[in-house]
């Protein structure tokens, strides 16, 4: 795994248990970005890059069926997270491993794994959100 | 305002001896035609397109349409705005009548996508959220999951919009499916990003569609001219964390367009909106002000959206029947208000039918729409 790259840079880092998201943070406005970003939407102001932590909730989610882009597993889910760490909703795929057990109202937490292509063709990491309780790990 | 005088559309539907130039080329031809006007006359030229670029790597198609249409040497502009090109170019065209730069201008908006592996659309592969997954069903699909969580909203009552669609789109010709469907026929249907299936996704299409407009002066001798009350165009607003089954941008766009109209919902006859997926046309219910919120589900199943009801919405088969040829879509919508609004929509005519909306909108950012078009039109 730590040979492939990562799907795009700047999106996560390694953290003591996991991964955590990667964003942008404005201290004027005290406002997260995701992804990164170099100057605050609200003020024109100058960001900082920061954790945006590992932990959420998933406001909705979809299970893709038809062919998948970027060679990503059939079918694949993706959900909008509502992050623990800051006031924040965002797009990110689920574990391909647990779809129909990730439901609205489900805790999740960032994982990281080989999954798919990038816009390259060659294999890659992308993050994805599994139950914070992962199963498979107990 | 302005006035619109011709319309031209082609059929919708895979059409693969066509070329964008040779679809744009009979739209106008045809819209021209519709009002006896002469090429010689048009004084500016506005195109949609909006995937050209990306499928055959052809850019300032424009100049190539008007160019055989005999229109040279004045202005032609080029849109391109996702979904809502057509009815962006459209707003361009209004602008030029209202600032005095031409009386006449003719607008074309023309789609060839038919082509083998287009796959989904997204939003570019530069966008990280279409590395990670992002399809525009799956963007719907997930306001839908979200809007049946909140409202009790039903697979049924989704099921229902495309059943209302292809009921409509028997009574259009140039529709793209006029097959009708059964609730349990749509449920059926492969399933593409739950809960929606197959038949609740438009379907891609070659096309065109064309209007001629006209200053007010200009079109004094029309007598089938139809009025531009209002026209608005907006981008998303891209608020995180805001609720997903209630379209802010639908809801901002709609009511600066009904002030600058000096109406109000219950005075529309007739919506053409943007039902790119069963879900869409739901929510733009509601953010239309057609009914109240979380109630879109209700409203389809109770017949009131269909012709003979009280609001009948998507007579002409809508995207989901008539079919998606994205940038002929917003003029699409534009071109049957004014066939109903002339009394000239044959089997499929609303009764009574003086004032109609066009809601169109376009492109996936941040969970919103980048784009949104509504336009009010009188007779």
């Amino acid at each position: 795994m730590a040979d492939l790259p990562p799907v795009a840079e700047n999106i996560y880092v390694p953290s003591k248990d996991g991964f955590e998201l990667v964003g942008a943070y404005c201290d004027h406005c005290e406002k997260c970005f995701f992804p990164l970003r170099e100057h605050c939407s609200n003020c024109l102001g100058d960001t900082t890059q920061t954790s945006l932590g590992s932990r959420g909730v998933v406001y909705s989610f979809t299970i893709v069926r038809t062919k998948p882009p970027f060679a990503l597993p059939q079918p694949y889910g993706v959900a909008y997270i509502d992050l623990a760490g800051c006031p924040l909703r965002v797009f990110c795929l689920l574990d391909p491993q647990q779809l129909g057990k990730i439901h609205i109202g489900s805790p999740v937490r960032l994982w990281v794994g080989p999954m798919g292509v990038n816009n390259a063709g060659q294999p890659c990491l992308r993050p994805f959100f599994r139950l914070l309780n992962n199963p498979s790990e107990q | 305002m302005a006035v619109i005088i011709g319309t031209g559309i082609t059929a919708f539907g895979p059409q693969p001896d066509r070329t964008i130039v040779s679809l744009g080329v009979e739209a106008g031809l045809l819209a021209l035609q519709d009002c006896a006007v002469s090429h010689l006359e048009v004084g500016a030229g506005f195109f949609a397109n909006a995937l050209g670029a990306r499928l055959f790597g052809d850019t300032t198609i424009g100049q190539n349409v008007f160019a055989e249409l005999g229109i040279t040497r004045v202005p032609v502009i080029n849109t391109e705005n996702a979904c809502t090109s057509g009815s962006t170019a459209f707003y361009l065209a209004l602008q030029s009548i209202a600032a005095g730069q031409s009386d006449v201008v003719l607008v074309i908006g023309a789609e060839k996508m038919c082509v083998p592996g287009l796959g989904l659309i997204d939003s570019g592969n530069a966008e990280i959220e279409t590395q990670l997954g992002m399809v525009t069903p799956a963007s719907f699909a997930m306001r839908a999951k979200r809007h049946m969580y909140n409202y009790g909203t039903t697979r049924e009552q989704l099921a229902a919009v495309t059943v209302k669609s292809r009921r409509h789109a028997a009574l259009n010709p140039l529709a793209q499916f006029r097959t009708p469907e059964t609730v349990d026929q749509v449920l059926a249907s492969p399933r593409i990003a739950d809960p929606l299936t197959r038949s609740q996704c438009c379907p891609i299409a070659d096309g065109a569609a064309a209007l001629v407009l006209a200053s007010d002066e200009y079109a004094a001798k029309f007598e089938r001219a139809i009025r531009v009350d209002a026209a608005v165009l907006t981008s998303g607003s891209y608020e995180n964390q805001g609720d997903m089954t209630q379209w802010e941008t639908d809801q901002r766009t709609a009511t600066q367009t009904y002030e600058k109209a000096g109406i109000g919902p219950k005075d529309i006859d007739i919506v053409e909106c943007h039902d790119a997926f069963t879900i869409a046309e739901i929510l733009h219910y509601e953010g239309l002000g057609l009914c109240k919120p979380g109630e879109g589900g209700n409203l389809v199943e109770s017949g009131e959206t269909s012709l003979g009801g009280r609001i009948p919405v998507n007579v002409s088969g809508g995207l989901l029947s008539r079919g998606h040829p994205v940038a002929a879509t917003g003029i699409a919508q534009l071109v049957e208000l004014v066939f109903q609004l002339r009394n000239e929509a044959g089997r499929r005519q609303v009764e009574d039918c003086k004032t109609g909306l066009a809601h169109c909108m376009g492109g996936d950012r941040g969970g919103d729409t980048k784009s949104c078009t509504v336009v009010v039109l009188s007779r």
